[in-house]
């Protein structure tokens, strides 16, 4: 059953990838052709872009789009678990969101051989951002499941990334470098904070099963809509 | 209708979404007043109530989006507009309490940070005010009534709001990407009076139209797949024009140098060859880059230079550097300038040391595998400023004339081992770095007497002889800035504003006479990097190459009565070096790079690349 409900969300959120893949790969290859910026800064500013836009796409009506189109009802129906319907969602948002950043770096590897960087560096940013980007959706999740317009989707995701720059500030300003950890952004900061990147992803892996955990309690508790 | 019921309705509409965008607006200046606090600075915030300004014009997107949704769904729409309500009145009143609550909520940081300055007496600057602030306001405007609008069209939150959000990002990008012609326009106003003007016009017509929209309830039905679409085809096109205009000049191949040896103005053009640092050719074969060596004759004694004790030398590959190839063998003509350092008393301050240029020498060289010295001629006699020395050097049908500050010879270099002395004349050049203040009118500009050339070599000599005879930099060996064509003789100037375009009208003994024909005004994009000046621009085919530290222009000059840009080309954090032009008009470009984000630090060196671009037009 979770296959199908995997297949499910894969079929209907597969235009985002199409969107976002094409547009990443559009985007990149001008980008990266016309070189008007090197291609470090070429790469973060690409990335950084798509760390903030793609996953806008996936949360904008991943939960809210079955309220809306009232297709929820339906879905709540089916003999199947509700995490099972959280976490299909959940899974093929971050594949998605994943495999765009892969399809990205790649083609800026490919695009960039043996030019300024050593080989592999802009993969690996790019991935980072891809990272960072996977992360702060996890985060919309635990406040967005229950949403039940893409407006209220748009602010719960816009609030995540506001919210966790205002975190990144404070504990930067304050040198709370605890905090530091779980800041998704950090992740991009490695030289400036002095944190190791594997602590950090480690310190962002557990907040995050902390998060879904959260998040798919909220989407199994859903009351009001049946 | 009751006015205040109106106002009082809508505030109370939107209170959770004012208190909301409050919040949100000022949570950074209250951080920094308590970060400030906790380290015994006081409450007071500065840096962040400008940082908060700039998210005013999202928040008010948000207001605009939130003012109206309410009022035309569907069935509240169906509703009220049953009721004998003038709708133009309404939307409108509408429309103005929200820009007031959005313009009130871009305040609130602001008033925060001179309330709390106040009161720690750390006052915020008041220019930082008045320079930041009227921008966002007026941003604010912009967006808000284009969420406005959009919002009355699509009636959806999210969506009227992300097409409010596109259209301001289109017209704040429209002074980069307007097409070429207007562009050139546009540039004759400051790039804040671009948005000045921008801003007010887009923020009105948006008001009426979205008048009109509620008033005959204009509804465009969206999805969200189709509108992400249509962004993204949008910002596509904008890209696509950006790119026509920054980067349309192709790259046809790039390759980097390893050379650990750095020489200004590397590329030397002898013929249909490009010589790179002096020691190998440049082959281009199908548009690939290779080296090959250049093969010298060790069949000659040097002669014994004049040894300067205690000088130092400037000139050799620095300056007026000419190659010519007689037979097989190569030679090179340099001028060699000797100079003294004299400590110089000051007072009140530290001694410091002075250059004086004592002797100078004309010396031919040969490659046999390295340069050697095969001639010299002493010109000392020539140099009459001991500062700052202006020398040039330009080679024409086998005579070398050399221009030495007000002096010049004429050497005959038809073999270049035994470098004969045609003429000489001291102290006649005058009036030299001739600026043009009133362009408009007929202007002179002395012709040099260098009786042993053409008139036309004369004319192009003296023309760039007075603009870009410089201190030891000078490129008058290599390129011109006048374009013979047609039997017409003009002549292009750069400064930080514009290409002007200049015709000789008529010359007698002792003068050319000169008129103004045209100016092109850097765009904005054009200006961003650098400024540009006559030493680096030539002309070359009727095509004028104009160089800064990263950008290319190449211009078309033989047009009626305008200089056309033909291509752009810029890379950032790029130096250009040299740029020589081939006979197969593509144009080769030697570049340097020293940034070294992703390197590892063993790998610090600079990076040098030559690359082929293909000539646009």
């Amino acid at each position: 059953m979770f296959r199908m409900l995997l297949w499910k969300e894969w079929k209907e959120n597969l235009w985002k990838l199409w969107f976002c893949g094409a547009a990443s790969i559009v985007f990149t290859t001008m980008l990266f052709r016309m070189r008007i910026i090197p291609d470090v800064p070429n790469c973060i500013l690409i990335s950084f872009i798509q760390m903030f836009i793609i996953p806008i796409v996936y949360s904008l009506d991943i939960f809210s789009g079955e309220v809306s189109n009232r297709t929820i009802h339906l879905l709540f129906k089916i003999p199947v678990k509700r995490w099972m319907i959280f976490f299909s969602k959940y899974l093929v948002s971050a594949a998605g969101i994943i495999l765009i950043f892969l399809i990205s770096g790649i083609l800026m590897e490919l695009m960039t051989q043996g030019r300024e960087a050593r080989i592999f560096f802009l993969f690996e940013t790019n991935l980072l951002f891809g990272f960072s980007g996977l992360t702060l959706f996890t985060w919309f999740c635990a406040f967005g499941c229950q949403n039940r317009s893409e407006a209220g989707s748009l602010v719960a995701m816009f609030a995540v990334f506001i919210g966790w720059g205002i975190v990144l500030l404070w504990s930067g300003l304050c040198e709370v470098t605890w905090a530091e950890r779980f800041v998704p952004y950090s992740l991009l900061l490695t030289d400036i904070t002095e944190i190791s990147l594997a602590g950090i992803v480690f310190s962002q892996i557990l907040a995050s099963i902390a998060v879904l955990a959260v998040a798919c309690f909220r989407y199994v508790s859903i009351r009001r809509y049946l | 209708m009751r006015i205040q019921g109106i106002i009082h309705q809508q505030i109370c509409q939107l209170k959770w979404h004012i208190l909301a965008c409050f919040g949100l607006i000022m949570v950074l200046p209250i951080e920094e007043a308590l970060v400030n606090l906790k380290e015994g600075d006081g409450v007071h915030s500065s840096t962040m109530v400008i940082a908060s300004v700039m998210f005013g014009p999202l928040l008010a997107g948000l207001i605009a989006c939130a003012n109206v949704q309410g009022d035309l769904n569907e069935k509240l729409y169906i509703f009220w507009r049953s009721k004998p309500a003038n709708v133009k009145l309404l939307i409108t009143l509408k429309f103005f309490i929200g820009l007031i609550v959005s313009l009130v909520i871009l305040v609130c940081p602001v008033a925060f940070g001179i309330i709390s300055g106040g009161v720690s007496a750390e006052y915020l600057s008041e220019s930082d005010i008045r320079y930041f602030l009227p921008f966002p306001v007026l941003l604010t405007i912009m967006t808000y009534s284009l969420c406005f609008g959009g919002n009355v069209l699509v009636r959806s939150t999210a969506r009227a709001w992300l097409v409010g959000m596109l259209l301001a990002g289109f017209l704040l990008l429209l002074p980069f990407i307007l097409p070429l012609n207007y562009k050139d326009f546009m540039n004759m106003f400051e790039m804040t009076g671009i948005y000045f003007a921008i801003i007010p016009v887009a923020s009105v017509i948006a008001f009426v139209f979205s008048l009109f929209a509620a008033q005959h309830d204009w509804h465009l039905r969206t999805n969200l797949k189709g509108l992400l679409w249509v962004g993204a085809g949008l910002v596509f096109v904008l890209m696509t024009l950006f790119s026509r205009q920054v980067a349309n000049i192709k790259v046809l191949q790039e390759k980097e140098i390893v050379s650990r040896e750095w020489i200004r103005d590397s590329l030397d053009s002898v013929g249909d060859k490009v010589i790179f640092q002096e020691q190998s050719y440049i082959d281009i074969d199908n548009n690939k880059i290779s080296f090959s060596d250049i093969n010298g004759s060790p069949d000659d004694i040097a002669v014994p230079i004049t040894r300067m004790e205690g000088y130092y030398s400037e000139g050799y590959r620095g300056t007026g550097r000419l190659i010519k190839v007689v037979g097989d063998n190569l030679y090179c003509f340099n001028i060699l300038i000797y100079y003294r350092n004299e400590l110089i008393e000051r007072e009140e301050k530290k001694p410091i040391y002075k250059h004086i240029y004592e002797k100078v020498y004309l010396r031919c060289y040969k490659y046999t595998n390295h340069w050697r010295p095969v001639c010299e001629l002493d010109i000392s006699d020539c140099l009459t400023d001991n500062s700052y020395p202006q020398v040039a050097m330009r080679l024409i049908d086998n005579k070398i004339i050399t221009l030495i500050d007000n002096s010049f010879i004429v050497v005959d270099a038809t073999n270049p081992k035994e470098l004969k002395l045609i003429d000489k004349k001291r102290n006649v050049l005058k009036n030299r770095w001739g600026y043009y203040h009133e362009r408009r009118k007929e202007f002179s500009i002395p012709l040099l007497p260098v009786e042993e050339l053409g008139m036309e070599d004369r004319i192009k000599l003296s023309i760039d002889c007075n603009y870009r005879f410089s201190y030891l930099r000078s490129k008058i060996s290599e390129t011109s800035i006048v374009d013979i064509y047609d039997g017409k003789i003009k002549f292009f100037l750069v400064n930080d504003n514009n290409i002007a375009g200049f015709d000789v009208i008529r010359w007698d003994n002792e003068n050319i006479y000169c008129k103004f024909i045209t100016a092109r005004p850097f765009t904005i994009l054009e200006c961003l990097t650098d400024s540009f000046h006559s030493n680096n621009a030539f002309v070359k085919s009727g095509k004028l190459y104009c160089y800064n530290y990263n950008t290319l222009l190449v211009l078309d000059t033989r047009s009626k009565h305008k200089i056309r840009k033909l291509g752009h080309f810029v890379r950032m954090d790029y130096a250009i070096e040299d740029i020589a032009v081939l006979e197969n008009d593509n144009i080769l470009l030697l570049m340097h790079w020293t940034q070294n984000f992703g390197k590892s630090p063993n790998n610090q060196s600079k990076k040098r690349y030559l690359c082929l671009l293909e000539n646009p037009g």
